[in-house]
């Protein structure tokens, strides 16, 4: 119990750390690697709360997902690698309000939310994985498969979108 | 115990496989060459490129290093002989290896050259190309198996190995693990003809070595996971089943570090285009027909 | 021999310097496939090759060493880690390379010698102390004074200018005349793990990481600002920042551009132009550049995004204007100019609490050129060669790249001679040798042109026997030239097994006698159709490098694509060998590989239809004088000789060759494709850069 607390509280402070150095750094693949490192650190504390599954999904996707960022980053954005140290922040007020405000609210409900009394014996994570799969193919099988069409018909359209109808491109 | 037992066969394999990589490239077998070649690569200086950023540029080789082992860590070699069986091992792999990915566009970024740059980005631009074909397969493993842990992946195959279960998945995996290790035909990031080295272009010395031994280290893993999802693992007769183990995954390897000198380098678009148009769709169509099987013939 | 570590050798260095000198990585200068063409075997003499600097210890340099590439060589030498050496084969001279640590003849059995002494060097002087560091002299820099008023007075040492009597202020300028390129200072005396490298000019490895900012446009100021030390350096955002040096933004990390005002002295008078206006007109008064709703009378930042608040002018000039202005300056060999992205924000629809454009990608990419796919992003210039691994060596290509497809191409090439001939009256034997210099790739193709050439002039004609014996000279060097590009694609598309097999046979059927010849016919019958068979071959090369059927394509590329042009068809002997032009259909890299095959079969029935070889020699000159002219197709096109003799020393020569043609056809086959795509292509042409005069 004692050394799963001093990970959780480890791989915690990594994930807020790396949180943090997504905005201390001037450069674009710095911050998208920093922003997976601390999702890679929450996918970690997954593993040590024995959520293998999750742990495990969380740390393969983000790797993917943020280095699909980066990329997107470093396209499109001037002075990616930071050597121009280029103050890329915009709205400083209104961010620091909204993270305030999220910090607070994300406080409110970890100490006013009746959590219960402790989970008893957890189940062996080929259990939870089968658990798992039941709750997404039963009874959140429609909310999942719509949400997942949703996306694909955004990421379809936005691919449209990308694209300079044939005309108007550049001969 | 069994984590020495696996590093040792590991850096046995990973000598062997370079002696047979050399043997591709040079034309001529010299089993002391990889010892000459690791030797005199730690003589040499190791330089930093002009104005690098240093911490993505040390960071790289290690990570794939890390990435490589993880991978390892869930590989039986035979019944008790795996670092840890993991529940959720065949999802656990894919996690270690998508880190390759983050790995070689650090290593790519890192040296402040084009070269490395384009490299990285390209097997970023890939991703989709193996990672999909390296996941969909698995799947369709998974599906047979009714678990995630390579172990019962391996039993699973007791009377009917998968690659004459699900060849068409086979196939494919062995593709993507050749796209996702960057040997030839698809190896993309360092093609030598078109980026002179691309990500590795920019590593001397030390750095070097680390680089090419973690890239030994992930196509032993990704011919482990070869192994072990489809030809059976350990299972064999007459042999000890770590022997059959060793062998099945050396002359995987050998055959995935040879092929590619017989071949021209794929172009990037025809990758691209093969593995979204038409390799997504068989790996689906795998799955079902997999999951057909597997509700209709017991086998 | 440049040593790493210092001490004496212990046991271990001992054991490393053994494996160093028995793990012989080199990087050929000016290349491998001049090394084939010369004869050496590099692989058989257990050197093997490496495709950048940083892989290799040893630079193999087959001299001489062309003038146009000694820069980059040093250049090259420098980035190779050492302990590292220089393997010399023929004679000539080094330019700025140190001198060589082994040296033997231009001949397999000199390098054979060579490699040994090379070994024996590494291994017992690996580790020695008593080195000098070496850098490339095109990189160095110096420090020297000028004049801000008068560019052109320039001294060694601080003091006024004659001129106007103002103090001169300090510059950095490159010590040779490679103005794009001026590096900062090398720190020498670092401690060797962490030596810091320079990169650039030579091989490749264009410096980017702050200028990831595209744009092939406007080269011109980065040399612009070497040549004119007036130049003041401005960021385009924030006009209040001016600095003599190039460099970026301390503000926003944009790079600054040249300024065109001149004020006098740098550093002062921070207010000028149009902002001198401003201040006349009204008491300044301060906006945001990026929320022009924001404006008050004292300078400050923005109570919206905290952007340093710029007068009023300023921002009214800057918002819905391109400030891509080209961002050069920054001179560290990457080439690239940044296209502004913050454009026009004045006449936009201002929704309070939400920045107009946040992070909209159409406005941050508005101004930034598009390539063919109609994607915009950041461009980055590259450069490529001359000793680039995949691409005839000597050709220098600076490719613009739009993510990793080609948005722009400029070549040219980085050798030749300087002048066909040396002196007004050469000697025909020595005339001939010069034609042959001229190409090391295809040299008895072009020592046949003069002889025809001389023997036209002097209204000679050689014995029908002799004639084609040196046909078939000629015709055994397409073939082995065919081949020698068979193995350039074979090193470029990675495809080991043909690199081998047709280096192979390039180095035997390179002075191979008929018999010989007609003894490997079995052989290159079998490769080459174990190359149409290749899986994955067509699908690397269809379609790649198509080139319309036109006037201006030589050789090989013209009847791939369906012209039957070959100067070939117009001499007697070889209509009476029975020669016809041999054409495909495409005119793509495919049609190129076949026609190169079909040319190989084609070559080998000529050698074998006419039974013996002759080197071509000039024949009956004499004291004659006249002019003459001759065409002969070459491996890669027909070229043209004239010259005129006058009593039996040639006097003045003209020469056409293919290469030019083959230059101009670069941008053509690169543009717009995938960078692959776009080598493959240019390897494709089968292009000799050597073959050219200033």
């Amino acid at each position: 119990m004692t050394s799963q607390m001093i990970f959780l509280v480890f791989f915690g402070g990594a994930a807020v750390w790396f949180g943090v150095t997504v905005f201390r750094t001037h450069s674009m693949v710095r911050s998208a690697l920093a922003l997976l490192f601390s999702q890679t650190a929450v996918g970690l504390m997954f593993l040590v709360m024995q959520a293998e599954f999750l742990g495990v999904l969380q740390i393969m996707m983000m790797a993917t997902e943020m280095s699909v960022m980066a990329i997107f980053m470093v396209m499109f954005m001037m002075d990616p690698g930071g050597m121009g140290a280029m103050d890329m922040t915009h709205q400083k007020r209104l961010s620091l309000w909204a993270g305030g405000v999220g910090l607070g609210a994300a406080m409110a409900v970890i100490w006013l939310a009746d959590w219960g009394p402790p989970g008893g014996n957890l189940p062996e994570t080929a259990e939870q994985t089968a658990e798992l799969g039941r709750e997404l193919l039963g009874r959140s099988m429609f909310i999942f498969q719509s949400v997942g069409l949703t996306i694909l018909t955004a990421m379809v359209s936005a691919t449209m979108v990308a694209i300079a109808p044939a005309k108007e491109q550049p001969k | 115990m069994t984590i020495l037992i696996v590093l040792l066969s590991l850096a046995v394999g990973a000598y062997l496989i370079a002696v047979l990589e050399s043997w591709a490239v040079h034309g001529r077998l010299q089993p002391a060459r990889p010892a000459i070649s690791a030797l005199a690569l730690l003589g040499r200086e190791s330089l930093l490129a002009r104005t690098p950023d240093r911490l993505l540029f040390e960071t790289g080789p290690v990570l794939l290093l890390v990435a490589g082992l993880l991978a390892v860590a869930v590989i039986p070699l035979a019944p008790g002989l795996i670092i840890t069986d993991m529940a959720t091992g065949a999802l656990f792999l894919n996690a270690a290896l998508a880190y390759v990915l983050v790995a070689l566009i650090m290593a790519g970024w890192g040296p402040n050259g084009a070269y490395g740059m384009i490299g990285g980005w390209r097997f970023l631009g890939q991703f989709v190309a193996y990672a999909m074909l390296i996941v969909m397969p698995i799947t369709a493993v998974v599906l047979r198996a009714e678990s995630l842990s390579t172990v019962d992946i391996v039993t699973s195959q007791s009377s009917l190995w998968n690659i004459a279960y699900q060849p068409l998945g086979f196939a494919l995996f062995v593709a993507a693990a050749m796209g996702l290790c960057w040997l030839p035909p698809l190896d993309l990031p360092t093609a030598p003809g078109d980026l002179a080295g691309g990500v590795e272009a920019e590593y001397t010395g030390v750095r070097f070595a680390v680089l090419r031994l973690a890239r030994m280290v992930i196509i032993l893993a990704l011919a482990g996971a070869t192994v072990t999802f489809y030809l059976g693992g350990w299972l064999g007769p007459w042999l000890p089943d770590w022997a059959w183990s060793g062998i099945k995954i050396l002359i995987v390897a050998g055959l995935m570090v040879s092929a590619g000198r017989l071949v021209p380098r794929v172009r990037e678009t025809r990758y691209l285009e093969l593995s979204w148009k038409l390799g997504i769709p068989l790996a689906l169509g795998n799955i079902f027909l997999v999951g057909v099987i597997v509700l209709v013939v017991p086998i | 021999m440049i040593g790493a570590r210092q001490g004496t050798m212990t046991m271990l260095q001992r054991l490393v310097a053994a494996a160093m000198s028995r793990d012989i990585r080199g990087f050929v200068v000016p290349g491998a496939d001049v090394a084939r063409a010369a004869g050496l075997d590099l692989g058989g003499a257990g050197l093997h090759l490496s495709a950048t600097p940083r892989h290799a210890n040893v630079l193999v340099i087959i001299a001489p060493l062309p003038a146009g590439l000694a820069d980059a060589a040093s250049v090259a030498y420098g980035q190779m880690p050492r302990p590292r050496a220089i393997l010399a084969l023929g004679s000539g001279d080094l330019g700025p390379l140190p001198d060589a640590d082994a040296t033997g003849p231009l001949t397999q059995a000199g390098l054979v010698t060579a490699m040994e002494d090379l070994r024996w060097v590494i291994a017992t002087g690996s580790f020695r102390s008593d080195v000098d560091d070496y850098e490339a002299p095109t990189l160095q820099t110096r420090t020297e004074y000028t004049c801000p008023m008068h560019p052109e007075v320039v001294q060694d040492e601080p003091g006024n200018c004659p001129k106007c009597g103002m103090t001169l202020v300090l510059r950095k300028a490159a010590v040779s005349s490679h103005a794009g390129h001026a590096m900062p200072e090398k720190e020498r005396d670092m401690p060797v793990e962490t030596r810091v490298e320079t990169t650039s000019a030579g091989h490749d490895h264009a410096n980017d990481k702050g200028n990831k900012h595209g744009g092939a446009h406007d080269h011109g100021h980065a040399k612009h600002a070497v040549s004119e030390p007036l130049v003041q350096y401005t960021c385009p955002m924030h006009s209040e920042v001016i600095s003599a040096e190039p460099g970026s933004c301390p503000k926003c990390g944009m790079f600054l551009v040249p300024a065109d005002t001149k004020s006098e002295h740098a550093g002062h008078d921070a207010r000028h132009g149009h902002t001198k206006h401003a201040a006349d007109e009204s008491p300044a008064r301060y906006t945001c550049p990026m929320h022009p709703e924001v404006v008050q009378d004292e300078p400050g930042n923005c109570p919206k995004c905290g952007m340093t608040l710029v007068p009023v002018e300023e921002a009214v000039e800057n918002s819905g204007h391109d400030h891509g202005a080209a961002s050069q300056g920054h001179d560290n060999g990457s080439k690239s100019s940044h296209q502004g992205s913050h454009a026009s924000h004045g006449n936009d629809v201002v929704i309070e609490g939400i920045e107009a454009h946040f992070m909209s990608m159409t406005d941050l990419t508005r101004d930034m050129p598009a390539s063919e796919d109609g994607l915009k992003m950041e461009w980055i210039g590259v450069p490529f060669g001359p000793f680039f691994p995949g691409l005839p060596s000597g050709l220098r290509l600076d490719l613009t790249l739009d993510g990793d497809a080609v948005a722009g191409t400029s070549a040219d090439s980085a050798v030749g001679l300087s002048e066909l001939l040396h002196e007004d009256t050469t000697t025909p034997a020595a005339f001939v040798d010069q034609l042959a210099a001229l190409s090391p790739l295809s040299p008895v193709a072009y020592s046949l042109l003069a002889c025809l050439a001389l023997e036209q002039a002097a209204e000679q004609s050689v014995p029908s026997s002799v004639a084609r014996a040196r046909i078939a000279a000629a015709e055994r060097e397409r073939l082995t030239s065919h081949f020698g590009w068979l193995a350039g694609f074979g090193t470029q598309a990675g495809f080991t097994w043909l690199e081998k097999r047709a280096t192979a046979l390039q180095l035997k059927l390179r002075v191979a006698p008929v018999i010989e010849i007609a003894a490997l016919a079995p052989k290159i019958t079998a490769l080459l159709t174990r190359i149409q068979r290749t899986p994955l071959l067509k699908a690397r090369l269809k379609g790649i490098g198509r080139l319309a059927g036109d006037d201006a394509l030589p050789g090989p590329v013209a009847r791939a694509g369906g012209i039957a042009r070959d100067a070939r068809s117009d001499d007697p002997i070889y209509t009476e060998l029975g020669f016809t032009v041999l054409t495909a259909t495409d005119g793509d890299a495919l049609a190129r590989l076949t026609q190169r095959c079909g040319e190989i079969f084609q070559s080998l029935e000529l050698i074998l239809k006419v039974g013996a070889i002759a080197m071509p020699e000039p024949h009956g000159i004499g004291t004659a004088s006249g002019t003459g002219e001759a065409v002969v197709e070459t491996p890669r096109g027909a070229a043209r000789l004239s010259l005129t003799l006058h009593n039996g020393k040639v006097t003045a020569a003209n020469i056409e060759t293919p290469t030019a043609a083959h230059v101009d056809l670069i941008a053509t086959v690169a543009d717009g494709r995938e960078l692959g795509d776009a080598l493959t292509g240019i390897g494709s042409l089968d292009m000799s850069p050597w073959e050219v005069t200033a």
